[in-house]
């Protein structure tokens, strides 16, 4: 089953509309919107409004449904 | 037991009264607490700085590396003159935490976090993460979570900054919020000099704005552990974008297969 969402860029405010599988991991959501955006190489999590979801989860896992919006946000690293 | 009699000014010359003010303030157990500090870069100065004036006195500083130049623009405690001579940033921020706290009585431990036994874990009370790369974060939350003990950790590029706090037994560490993208990370990080020796390319951006904002986050919630007022702390990371001026927080939930929860014992 396909859904559609939203995945925000939180650094620009940019969104891009993705159609994927419920089966798709949340992983190759985060890799496919970070190409996307041509973002650096660095660390990023998606977030459902507060919660950041897991990696390795399945959409179907994260209960994500058509027309949810997903926020990348990036994992800074530096100290 | 009498009480001191009031005297004219005695207010002002206690270095603690503002502080008491704030009636969840515990300063005893603040004065008695063990803090382990990892990371004396940008972060771990900013931190030292903030506890030492919050008047925690047991400070351990982590961190293997000695001070350069372009530590300076965000380094309270460093100096040229410490860059200079290749000063061990560990050694440099614990005597800039007794320049500013007279009572305190910091502890130096110029090693790689790897290199401290799980036993010094064990006494902290709280851990601090102040780190600048993703397998010293991994191990230092590891280590405090096995230990059982409260990790809050720190972390920022450019204007963008994260603050996160771990409260074992219960709760996600911060192992569970990571993910394919942080694996690469971490990896190519340990590619890039083919030993245990991180090397940046290209080097992260970084200014003291972000590092203090971020670095404030992180002591407030270590003086709501040692207070005794967890259900105060963050639930529990934050969030803060400088350049759209963004502060809120966001939870990373606990993951039953995180390898940090599925050790045994």
């Amino acid at each position: 089953m396909s859904v559609r969402i939203k995945v925000k860029n939180a650094e620009t405010g940019a969104t891009v509309e993705m159609e994927l599988e419920v089966e798709n991991t949340v992983d190759e959501v985060i890799e496919s919107a970070a190409t996307f955006w041509s973002k650096d190489m660095g660390a990023y999590v998606l977030r459902k409004g507060k919660k950041v979801l897991k990696g390795s989860g399945s959409l179907k896992d994260a209960g994500i449904r058509a027309d949810d919006v997903l926020e990348l946000i990036p994992d800074p690293e530096g100290g | 037991m009498m009480e001191e009699p009031l005297r004219v000014g005695s207010f002002d010359e206690d270095v603690f009264d503002r502080s008491r003010r704030i009636g969840w303030l515990d300063l005893d157990s603040i004065a008695d607490a063990d803090v382990m500090v990892v990371g004396a870069g940008a972060l771990g100065n900013e931190v030292c700085k903030d506890l030492a004036l919050s008047g925690f006195r047991k400070i351990t500083v982590v961190d293997m590396d000695h001070v350069v130049g372009s530590n300076l623009n965000r380094c309270l405690f460093f100096s040229a003159e410490d860059a200079g001579r290749g000063a061990k940033k560990a050694e440099v921020v614990a005597q800039g935490i007794s320049r500013i706290s007279r009572s305190a009585t910091p502890l130096a431990r110029v090693c790689r976090i790897e290199e401290v036994p799980a036993s010094v874990f064990e006494q902290q009370d709280v851990i601090m993460g102040c780190l600048d790369n993703i397998r010293a974060r991994i191990h230092t939350n590891s280590h405090s979570y096995a230990a059982g003990k409260p990790y809050v950790d720190g972390a920022m590029e450019g204007f963008i900054g994260k603050a996160f706090v771990s409260l074992p037994p219960e709760g996600a560490c911060l192992q569970c919020g990571m993910n394919r993208t942080h694996a690469k990370v971490a990896e190519k990080r340990f590619s890039c000099t083919g030993k245990d020796v991180v090397f940046h390319e290209p080097r992260l951006a970084a200014e003291i704005t972000t590092t203090s904002i971020v670095s404030a986050v992180m002591v407030r919630e270590v003086l709501k552990i040692v207070s005794g007022r967890r259900d105060m702390c963050l639930s529990n990371g934050f969030f803060y974008d400088g350049q759209r001026n963004v502060a809120e927080e966001f939870e990373i939930p606990r993951d039953p297969s995180c390898s940090v929860h599925v050790w045994p014992g």
